[in-house]
């Protein structure tokens, strides 16, 4: 080859055309390439095939995803291939919560913690149902978070037994999900009553004592899953979406960006197993 | 973020990549499809703080060759079957030279031996790293220089030949 005679080697000058090359490297093939013809032709010939490259196949990315690359369950899947979209959803639905924040405070009053309020709620559509627990979870965020001497009913120090119970109540295998990589760690949990039977709270604190909660609903009837949709009352920001016959929610009044980090977190844990449950690797340090 | 969610983030390359490798939409989905499958059933797998990316190309490189080896010689000389649309698709964006020219580089790729194919795009089209290209093909960096040299002079030579308005017609 021509430039065997040189100091440069083969692949540095791969390095050159893919840009990984060391500056001072750099600067003597740009001298090199003005001597030697031979080098100069293939160095842009190699330019010219990873830009062709680009210009062949880069229109793919633009291409809509087929169906069939969504993953095996259809459901979850495509709830899943919403989650880009969820960021600037947030934003979109600042502008809603003001008008439901107040149409809310009417109904505050008169709300009392998760209100069993009858079989008509059952009947009205997934959104409305969604909303609903959305609301009540905020309210039982309010009622439990600030507890300072029993914030819950049953400690992670005893998860077990916690699992037990609450599945047992759900009459479904629900395990809390392990939240310690976004820096919150669990703290217990209790039940609750709700429109649709029993709501298991699990609450998690972080290292500055800040609480969130996630509420669980196991729904009596099924419907297709929902994006995630932000409820906002007051301080506390509460993403909730629908998956089947689950309802989740969780709550806090923290950074809403964290919140949803926290969210997406939960609903990949929640949905890698199918249904409420964690995977199973994912048992709860009781630290 | 889950992997779940990450993993739907890195769809659309690997589709990309994939459309490269094996210039047949159809086939090239499934070879997306099936990774993505490997993937999902494996995701405990995947040790997190590693590179995502890195292990989606390794999965499908697994699945690729395994397919390769089932189908023989012929999966990998998959025809240009999507031929009518590319051309339309170049008819809007550019001249007609550069769709032949476009052509010749589909042609001058499935000409290329796999090994070398794989290396030349994911240095060149997904621009991976080298290093990234050896943990992706599990193969050591000295190797995926060799490939990526004797890839790129290959193409070079292989495009040099393509002339304009010669027979591009398909392998087989």
């Amino acid at each position: 080859m021509s430039d065997q005679q040189t100091p440069i080697t083969e692949d540095e000058i791969h390095a050159y055309v893919d840009g990984s090359l060391a500056e001072h490297r750099r600067e003597e093939i740009d001298r090199l390439l003005e001597r030697d013809e031979a080098l100069a032709t293939k160095v842009s010939d190699y330019f010219s095939l990873n830009s062709m490259f680009h210009d062949r196949y880069d229109r793919v990315l633009s291409e809509p995803v087929p169906q069939r690359l969504l993953p095996p369950e259809p459901k979850r899947w495509r709830a899943a291939a919403n989650w880009p979209q969820f960021a600037g959803m947030a934003a979109a639905l600042v502008l809603g919560v003001g008008i439901g924040v107040a149409g809310m405070t009417g109904t505050m009053g008169h709300d009392t913690l998760m209100p069993g309020s009858g079989g008509g709620s059952v009947q009205r559509a997934s959104y409305a149902v969604g909303e609903s627990f959305a609301r009540q979870s905020a309210i039982a965020h309010v009622m439990y978070a600030p507890e300072v001497m029993r914030p819950v009913e049953v400690g992670a120090d005893r998860e077990q037994e916690l699992v037990q119970w609450i599945s047992n109540r759900l009459g479904t295998d629900v395990r809390p999900p392990v939240l310690t990589r976004s820096g919150f760690e669990l703290m217990g949990g209790r039940l609750l009553p709700g429109d649709d039977g029993p709501v298991a709270q699990f609450m998690y604190h972080d290292a500055k004592g800040e609480r969130i909660t996630l509420c669980i609903s196991h729904r009596k009837i099924s419907s297709d899953t929902t994006a995630f949709k932000l409820y906002q009352d007051g301080s506390v920001n509460v993403f909730y979406w629908i998956d089947g016959d689950f309802g989740y929610a969780v709550s806090g009044a923290i950074d809403r960006k964290v919140l949803l980090d926290l969210s997406h977190d939960v609903y990949s844990q929640l949905t890698a197993m199918g249904g409420a449950k964690a995977p199973s690797g994912a048992s709860v340090s009781t630290q | 973020m889950g992997v779940r969610d990450e993993l739907m983030e890195h769809v659309p390359r690997l589709r990309r990549y994939a459309r490269a490798l094996i210039n047949n939409r159809d086939l090239a989905d499934d070879l997306v499809q099936d990774t993505l499958e490997r993937a999902l059933r494996h995701t405990e797998k995947f040790q997190s703080g590693t590179d995502l990316r890195a292990w989606l190309f390794t999965i499908m490189h697994n699945v690729f060759a395994n397919q390769a080896r089932r189908a023989g010689v012929k999966a990998v000389h998959v025809s240009v079957d999507d031929e009518n649309i590319s051309e339309r698709e170049f008819a809007v964006q550019g001249t007609q030279t550069q769709s032949l020219e476009m052509r010749d580089l589909d042609f001058a790729l499935q000409r290329l031996p796999l090994d070398q194919r794989q290396v030349v795009l994911l240095v060149g089209l997904e621009e991976m790293s080298y290093a990234d290209v050896a943990q992706a093909l599990e193969i050591p960096i000295g190797t995926v220089m060799s490939r990526l040299s004797r890839g790129r002079e290959r193409l070079r030579a292989l495009m040099a030949g393509a002339q304009p308005g010669a027979k591009l017609q398909v392998v087989r």
